[in-house]
Parts: C-alpha cells; sequence; structure tokens
C-alpha cells in the first residue's frame, strides 16, 4: 500500500515512515509543506496520505486545507489527518462531501501502533474513522436530544465506537459481545434514531456521523 | 350572527399572526378617532399606527399598551371633567378681527361681538356638534369671558342643530380690535358617553397588563442600542434643548398647540441629525427667548389700568398682569442664565483648544487600561507557569523516573520493565493532554488558524446550547483584538450555559465603518450584574484596553443580552477558505 506522509517536523515525520515501513506500507513521499503535499498528492495518487494539520507556509490549517483541496481534484483520495488538537469544525468540513476514506486522530493516536495502523487501512479501504475525542464532543452536544437521550448505555458505547469507525467484528472484541449482538444493537440505534439501515459498514459510519453532526 | 363573529375572529387571529399583537394598535387609534372626532391630526394619527405596524412591528408592540393607557387616563380625564359624561362647549375668547375670528379655529364655530354690542345668535352647523345635557360646566366656562351675558345654547327644529346666542354689555373701545367669542361645540354623548368609563378603564386595565409582556420583547432591541444612545447622549445632550426652548418661543407667541408640536418634531429630526450644530444654537436660542421674556414683562408693567392686552403663555407663566409679568422676567433671566451657562459647554467647548480637554482624558482612561493589561498579561503568565509547573513539567520528571526505573529492572525483570514502559506512555499521553488544554486557554488553534469568525463557529459546536449564529466579517483582525473578543464571546456563552437555564442563544459578530460589534444573547432567567461576577468585569478591562466597552441588559426574567463594541480595522479580505 503506497502512502504519502506530512509532516513538518522531522523527527515526527521520520518516525512515522519508519513505522508505515514496519508495517509493510511503502512511503511514496514525505514531504514537510502543504504545496508539497498538494504536489505529491496529485502526482503519486498515493492509496492513503497521512497528513499534519499544520504545516508551512502559514503554520495554520494549511494541510486540511491542501488535503480537501486534493479531495476535490480526486474525490474519495484517502486522508488522514493527524494534529495536536481535534475540532468539530475541521472534522465537519473533512465529512462534508460525505465521500468516505477519511480519518481525524490526535497524534497520540500513534503511540498504539496497532490502531493507527488499522485506522490507516480503514481509511484506505473508504471507511471513517474519528478520533474518540471528536465522537465525545458530538455526543455531548447532541446529549439533550431526545433520540439520543432514547438510547441505552450499551447502544451508546455502540454508538461512539461506530462513529470512530470501528467495524462490528471490532466493536464485538472491544465490548466482549457477540457480533450477532452488536448488529443487534446497530439495528436499535437505526429505528431510535429514524436512519435507513445499511449493510455496508462505510456508509453506516458516514449516516451516523452525519446525523451527529446535524 | 355567530358564524360572522367566528369567521372576524378567525380573519383577526390571522392578521395578528403576521403582524404581531402590535397590530392592535390601528384599531386602539381608531378608538381615539372616534372619541375624539375625525380631525387631519386623529386621521393622521391612525395612519402613522397603521405604518408603525405594517413597518416596524416590534416598535408597534411596545407603543401598543403605552398607548392603551394613554387612551384610558384620557377617558377618565374627560369623563372626570364632563359631568353627565358629556364634554361640554368651551368659549375663548380670541384677539382678532371680525372677518379674520372664522379663521383662527377653522373647525370651530365662532361667532363675533359686533363694536356697539347688543345679542348675537349665530348656528353651529350639524357636522360638529352631537348635542347632550352639560350645561353647569358650560356655565362655568362662559363666567370667565366678563363681557359675555346671556348666554344659551338651544336646540333649532330638528333637534340637532344648535343655536348660541349671547350678548355683551358693550363693545370694546372704538378704534381697538373687535373681540370674538368662538365656541367649539363637541360632545360625546349617547352610548359613547355611557361607555366612556368602562371603556376607558379596561383599556387601562389591558394596557397595564400588556405593559411588561411587551416591553419585554422590545428590551433586546433597546439593548443593543444602549451603548449606541449612551455616546451619542455624552457628546449631544444639550441639542436636546433646542425643540423645548424653540417650543416656548412659539408659544409665547400665541402659536397654536398642533403648530408647536409639529415645529418641535421637525426639530427633533433636525437635533439627531445635526447633533452638534443644534447645541451651539441653543444659547443663542435661550438669549433670543428672555429677550421676548423681557419684552413681554416690560409691556404688561408699562400698560395703562383698563386697557385690555391678550393674555400671553411665556413657558410656565400666564402673563396677564403685572405680578406675572415679574415672575415672567424672572424666568427670563433664568433663561438667559442657563443660555449662559451652556455657552463654555456647547459652542466654547468647540472654540476651545478642545484637543487638550480631549486628551487628558484620553491619557486617563489609557493609564488605567494599561495598568488593567499589564495586570492581566502578568496574571496570565504565573497561571501559565503554575499549569506548566504542575502538569507537563511534573509528568516529564515522572516519565524520566519511569524511564530510569526501567533501566535498572530491564536486565533482571523484563516483564516489570514492560508495564514501566506501559505506564510511561501513559503519563506521556497525559502530558500531552495537559499541553492541549493549556494552549487551548492561551489561544485556541482555530482562532490562530482562521480568525474569530471559525473560532466562534467552533466554541459554538462545542457548546451543549443550541446556539445561532450570524457572522458578518469579511476579514481577520488583529491577533490582540480577536483573542480579547473570543475570549469575551466564550464568557458570555458560558455564562448562558452554566447560569441562564436558556434553552437557545444567539450570537451576532458583524464589523462596519471600523466598528466591531457583538451580540450574545439569550433566553434564559436573567438577572445577570457584570458587577457581581468577575468574569464579565474581567471582559470589560480587556475590551478597555482596545477602547471597546461593553453593555449587559439582563432584567430578572430574562432575556439576557451582552453587547460588545470595539473600534478595529480589518486586517485583509478573507482569504479564500479553498
Amino acid at each position: 500500500m503506497r502512502v504519502v506522509v506530512a509532516e513538518d517536523l522531522f523527527l515526527l515525520r521520520d518516525g512515522l515512515a519508519r513505522l508505515l515501513s514496519a508495517h509493510d506500507f511503502e512511503i511514496a513521499a514525505a514531504v514537510d509543506s502543504a504545496p508539497g503535499l498538494l504536489c505529491a498528492l496529485l502526482e503519486h495518487r498515493p492509496d492513503i496520505a497521512v497528513v499534519d494539520v499544520r504545516l508551512p507556509p502559514a503554520f495554520a490549517d494549511d494541510g486540511l486545507q491542501a488535503a480537501l483541496a486534493a479531495r476535490r481534484e480526486v474525490p474519495g483520495l484517502p486522508v488522514l489527518l493527524l494534529s495536536q488538537y481535534v475540532e468539530q469544525l475541521y472534522a465537519r468540513e473533512l465529512l462534508a462531501d460525505q465521500a468516505g476514506a477519511v480519518g481525524y486522530l490526535l497524534k497520540d493516536r500513534v503511540f498504539s501502533d496497532d490502531q493507527f495502523v488499522d485506522a490507516i487501512r480503514t481509511v484506505a479501504g473508504g471507511g471513517t474513522v474519528m478520533d474518540p475525542e471528536v465522537v465525545t464532543k458530538l455526543l455531548g452536544r447532541r446529549s439533550r436530544d431526545e433520540p439520543i437521550s432514547r438510547l441505552s448505555g450499551r447502544e451508546r458505547e455502540v454508538l461512539e465506537l461506530m462513529a470512530e469507525g470501528r467495524s462490528n467484528t471490532a466493536i464485538a472484541q472491544r465490548l466482549f459481545i457477540t457480533e450477532k449482538a452488536v448488529s443487534k444493537h446497530t439495528t436499535s440505534i437505526f429505528t431510535k434514531l429514524g436512519l435507513a439501515a445499511d449493510q455496508d459498514d462505510n456508509r453506516r459510519v458516514l449516516a451516523v456521523l452525519a446525523y451527529l453532526n446535524s | 350572527m355567530w358564524i360572522f363573529l367566528v369567521l372576524m375572529w378567525r380573519i383577526v387571529g390571522k392578521v395578528l399572526r403576521r403582524v404581531g399583537w402590535g397590530g392592535l394598535l390601528v384599531p386602539v387609534a381608531a378608538m381615539g378617532m372616534a372619541l375624539a372626532g375625525v380631525h387631519f391630526w386623529t386621521v393622521a394619527l391612525v395612519l402613522i399606527a397603521l405604518a408603525v405596524v405594517l413597518r416596524k412591528p416590534l416598535l408597534a408592540a411596545a407603543l401598543l399598551p403605552l398607548s392603551m393607557i394613554s387612551a384610558g387616563l384620557a377617558g377618565l380625564v374627560v369623563a372626570a371633567m364632563t359631568p353627565g359624561g358629556s364634554m361640554n362647549y368651551f368659549v375663548r375668547a380670541v384677539m382678532a378681527k371680525p372677518q379674520v375670528a372664522w379663521e383662527v379655529l377653522p373647525q370651530a364655530v365662532a361667532g363675533y361681538i359686533p363694536a356697539k354690542g347688543g345679542p348675537v345668535t349665530y348656528v353651529l352647523p350639524k357636522a360638529t356638534v352631537v348635542w347632550t345635557k352639560g350645561t353647569a360646566a358650560r356655565h362655568q366656562v362662559l363666567a370667565q369671558v366678563p363681557w359675555v351675558r346671556d348666554w344659551a345654547v338651544r336646540p333649532v327644529a330638528g333637534s340637532k342643530p344648535l343655536a348660541v346666542s349671547y350678548a355683551i354689555d358693550k363693545g370694546p373701545e372704538p378704534g381697538a380690535q373687535a373681540w370674538s367669542v368662538a365656541g367649539v361645540g363637541r360632545s360625546v354623548g349617547g352610548w359613547q358617553g355611557h361607555l366612556l368609563v368602562p371603556v376607558a378603564l379596561l383599556l387601562l386595565t389591558i394596557g397595564l397588563w400588556l405593559a411588561p409582556r411587551m416591553l419585554r420583547g422590545v428590551r433586546p432591541l433597546a439593548a443593543s442600542r444602549m451603548p449606541e444612545l449612551r455616546r451619542w447622549l455624552a457628546a449631544n445632550r444639550w441639542a436636546l434643548l433646542l425643540p423645548p426652548v424653540v417650543g416656548v418661543g412659539m408659544a409665547a407667541f400665541g402659536a397654536q398647540p398642533w403648530t408647536i408640536a409639529a415645529v418641535v418634531a421637525a426639530l427633533v429630526i433636525i437635533v439627531i441629525r445635526w447633533p452638534v450644530i443644534t447645541a451651539d444654537m441653543v444659547p443663542f436660542a435661550l438669549a433670543a427667548l428672555a429677550v421676548i421674556g423681557y419684552l413681554i414683562a416690560a409691556r404688561w408693567q408699562s400698560a395703562s389700568p383698563g386697557f385690555y392686552q391678550h393674555p400671553m403663555l411665556y413657558g410656565p407663566v400666564w402673563v396677564d398682569g403685572p405680578k406675572s409679568a415679574i415672575a415672567a422676567g424672572a424666568e427670563a433671566s433664568a433663561f438667559l442664565a442657563l443660555g449662559a451657562w451652556l455657552v463654555p459647554r456647547t459652542i466654547g467647548a468647540r472654540w476651545r483648544s478642545t484637543p487638550d480637554a480631549d486628551l487628558a482624558g484620553r491619557v486617563a482612561r489609557l493609564t488605567e487600561s494599561r495598568g488593567h493589561a499589564v495586570d492581566a498579561a502578568a496574571a496570565e503568565l504565573r497561571r501559565i507557569e503554575r499549569d506548566l509547573h504542575d502538569g507537563a513539567q511534573a509528568r516529564l520528571v515522572a516519565l524520566g523516573m519511569n524511564l530510569r526505573a526501567v533501566e535498572r529492572v530491564l536486565p533482571s525483570s523484563p516483564q516489570a520493565a514492560l508495564a514501566l514502559v506501559a505506564e510511561a506512555r501513559e503519563t506521556s499521553v497525559r502530558a500531552l493532554n495537559e499541553l492541549r488544554d493549556l494552549i487551548r486557554g492561551i489561544c485556541p488553534p482555530v482562532l490562530a488558524d482562521r480568525g474569530l469568525g471559525h473560532a466562534v463557529q467552533a466554541l459554538v459546536l462545542d457548546t451543549p446550547l443550541p446556539t445561532a449564529l450570524e457572522i458578518d466579517l469579511p476579514g481577520r483582525l488583529t491577533a490582540p483584538v480577536e483573542s480579547a473578543c473570543y475570549f469575551a464571546i466564550a464568557e458570555a456563552l458560558a455564562n448562558a450555559v452554566k447560569h441562564s437555564g436558556a434553552r437557545h442563544a444567539g450570537i451576532r459578530i458583524q464589523h462596519a465603518s471600523g466598528l466591531l460589534r457583538i451580540e450574545v444573547a439569550d433566553d434564559g432567567v436573567g438577572g445577570a450584574d457584570p458587577q457581581q461576577g468577575t468574569g464579565l468585569q474581567g471582559v470589560e478591562r480587556r475590551l478597555g484596553t482596545f477602547d471597546g466597552i461593553m453593555a449587559v441588559s439582563s432584567p430578572p426574567g430574562g432575556p439576557t443580552m451582552v453587547v460588545m463594541e470595539v473600534p478595529c480595522a480589518l486586517l485583509s479580505p478573507k482569504t479564500c477558505s479553498c
């Protein structure tokens, strides 16, 4: 799987490249600025881009802007954004095109490399991965809403994990329940939120996030 | 009949839903017209009411209870003045040439007293008169006109038109102007007379009940205009004196009340448009008024006894003799003194080299706000130092100790070392979280990345309270202003979430002609007092560093509105977010 890495700090860029190589990813390019990122993305058309939100030249949200620009050129280009902080506003902009294949994680998540690599694979496969902190904030904002408050505790847990972008199998492992139980919970959640049930994992996550983001 | 009533109710309900409760202003004004008669000014009032309802529904809603209360009070006054529920004829002596008398009170029926004296009879036209009894009051009024006797009003054939007759003892001196007696016939009779008191009481009660409810809707609007109004008043309060001064002057020359009202209204508009020039005119107007006063006083003092002069109204003094002439003179002196006192405050203030006084005030303000800014910055640095010391720094120390322990146990027990490494990783995550929170408190990332508009959007997304946003900010501001405004909004919004129990909030940000204006409103319980909490006080001080101001309107029962204004320029047009 070919990866483009964009990170302005040399140590982190090098560390990311090494981590990904160790997990059998091919580093197509490792760049340190937003314009470089845009060029690399359009030239290499990688299977996934791992991008720091804050990049030169402006050291603002240049990485996010470059990623969004590339996705406008190449719809559905898989992009995983890393940042020192997560903002609902940016999550919303990433999800806005409804194409999926986006991820938004805190940089700390790199520490647990298994989960990080899982997230990269999910995004590369067209899935959506949101940082638990984003999901918590989304749910916090909607907690007063009638449909969300009607969910049971377990259903809420399943919803959180689903919104983070985990598959039924992963959710089942995490909550120590059977996959069948998970799908029972998801059906119930979709009924309570008034969403159309969908067997496709990726579309399901997008539907949940769109609901929470509305 | 019932169907008709129900239909009417439906239609009225639909209209009211469209224009709001203020729509009732039109029927109230129409009722006033029914009571006072169809005149130019009553028709004008109804039309104005209609225009207000259609163009400014909020203002109409605020005026409705006020108009009901005043209509009710007026009705009660009329009822008290007119026993039997009728308004009587009143008679006034008008100094004029006979042929002019008809023009003095155009809608009145005027007769005049011939130069030789003798009986006079004339007929009141049907259109102006509804006849009821009320003789007692009528005679009382007539008693004030000493040279008229045998006043009588009697119905002529057909009962509605009236004949008015009176006699005088002798005419005025030859060569003097003739005197006329004009009677204005109007009465409230029939069913109107009987219903006057109950209808007036009903209007009064409904008006009093509505007043607090309607005013609540207008309060946010009023609050949002408050800083502007306060600034205007501070700069131009003396200009407001011009309309009353001119009004008093016109009254002294015997102008009709409606003429005075029209001129005063026109002047108010001029005052609002050109406040500085009108303020400069006030001392001159007062001096002119004083001169008029002295002239009046002199004329009455020197008048030969027995010669009749037309009484004059000079301010609150009704000048009709040597004694009241002295009062008029004193009043004129007071006007002159007021005018002289105002000279250094209006014209003088502009002629004097104003920069000095202005600059002194500004230096004082800047010294104060600089002190606050330095204090705030120092306090902020102390907080950051403490947070780093207790947070990230302590965690890094723990991390180092952990790693040292790993070094020690690794050769002997790799299992224990693994546990310690996991712990070290946990510690680093915690340190990162603390640093993240600290940075968010110093400068929120979205604010640094994209400026105030987006940062407030992000803030609203993180707030559990549903908040409407209206942002008109076509560029970035300087970083200090952005930061101060952001934390001001965050503080106001946090107050709404924590204390108000509001269900909705709204934030409006706009930048126009060098002024950034921010409104944060909520529909909660109100009662917020900037003097009580340190939060809003801090906001006010921080904005003060940029010559910004803050006003809080939060009556008990709500709603709360915080308005902030900061003079500042836009740095650049918004960069396209693509």
